[in-house]
């Protein structure tokens, strides 16, 4: 809980207002700590293509969204990242959790965690990759990078710094 | 009638309304019609204007329609479920059903077959869903807005068809200036 509090808190010094998520075992408690947040919105969105859609229209209406999600949600949602978000310059904070990195049991998430990365250097979005409780503190000042640049940004939280955040 | 009669009929509706509007010929119509600040064309993300509606009206109190298509439904039914589930009482959802992909040249959707976007959307929990024709639509938004208490979907069932028609000129920065100006966010145009 110590891990997810940390990130939940600095998004919200970052200046984060509006969440969403697709769930991950290792955003659960995330989830459960925004579920009873009652000065943030939350909630949780069938796809990740579509929450990109939501974040967009929450960014027109003066809110600072984030969309919580696997890795494997960024493929999803490629298209809507390029044309809607980059396209009108918008800023949006995605909390990924990495799965298939060291640590992980299920072999298949090893794919997309392989190209990750490399999605996200082609699509030129900032990264900030945390594999340590100590790099979280990063997250407030790179939020609010997101809105200087006016683009998204993915936040990576390695499987090994999540897994055992009970 | 055809979509463009239709956003004709409508356009002094939408003009007091914040607009999001669906890619492609919609918006290229909606724009040539009437254009307004308070419309947010989309220039990309086919299937996305009803969450983007659905965002801004969970983030500010005025009333937001979210213009989308049969074709453009189809491709993110998803959303339905979303807004049965979360829609405030100031979204309204236009579905222009014409049963046809429009802007990529008239081939037929499934509802010109079998599937039915009102059953859909009422199975996916939207609680007030309206059919109607496209001469009904004025009254039927009317409605949608005036209540106060809740959300809405309106299958608006029209011809295929489009008018002769150009890319729209603004670059996408001005459309989301413009329309945050409009909501009073932005101070510096």
């Amino acid at each position: 809980m110590k891990i997810s509090k940390k990130i939940i808190d600095n998004l919200k010094k970052g200046g984060v207002d509006f969440y969403l998520s697709v769930p991950c075992k290792l955003l659960a408690n995330m989830i459960n700590i925004l579920e009873n947040d009652k000065n943030v919105y939350y909630s949780a969105v069938p796809r990740e293509e579509e929450g990109m859609g939501i974040c967009a229209g929450a960014y027109l209406g003066n809110k600072f969204p984030c969309i919580m999600m696997q890795n494997t949600g960024i493929g999803n949602s490629v298209n809507a990242i390029v044309s809607l978000l980059q396209l009108y310059q918008m800023p949006v904070v995605f909390l990924i959790s990495y799965r298939g990195t060291p640590g992980e049991p299920v072999g298949a998430q090893g794919g997309m965690a392989k190209i990750t990365e490399d999605i996200l250097q082609t699509l030129r979005i900032p990264m900030l990759h945390c594999s340590s409780e100590k790099e979280l503190d990063k997250i407030p000042t790179f939020s609010k990078h997101a809105k200087v640049v006016e683009s998204p940004v993915a936040i990576l939280c390695d499987f090994n710094l999540m897994k055992d955040d009970t | 009638m055809n979509r463009f009669d239709l956003l004709y009929k409508v356009q002094n509706i939408l003009k007091d309304n914040l607009v999001i509007c669906n890619i492609g010929l919609p918006s290229q119509e909606l724009y040539k019609i009437s254009d307004q600040p308070n419309f947010f064309y989309m220039l990309g993300s086919m299937g996305l204007s009803s969450s983007i509606g659905l965002g801004l009206s969970l983030s500010q109190n005025k009333h937001v329609i979210s213009i989308d298509g049969d074709g453009s439904v189809l491709m993110n039914m998803n959303t339905l479920a979303t807004i049965g589930n979360r829609a405030p009482s100031n979204y309204t959802l236009l579905i222009i059903d014409n049963g046809s992909y429009g802007s990529t040249g008239d081939q037929r959707t499934f509802t010109d077959e079998k599937t039915s976007l009102k059953d859909v959307a009422l199975g996916a929990g939207c609680k007030n869903v309206v059919e109607c024709s496209g001469e009904e639509t004025v009254n039927q938004l009317n409605k949608a807005i005036d209540d106060k208490d809740n959300s809405y979907v309106i299958i608006s069932k029209i011809n295929s068809g489009n008018v002769k028609i150009d890319p729209i000129p603004l670059n996408p920065i001005t459309i989301r200036d413009r329309f945050r100006k409009f909501i009073g966010i932005v101070k510096y145009l």
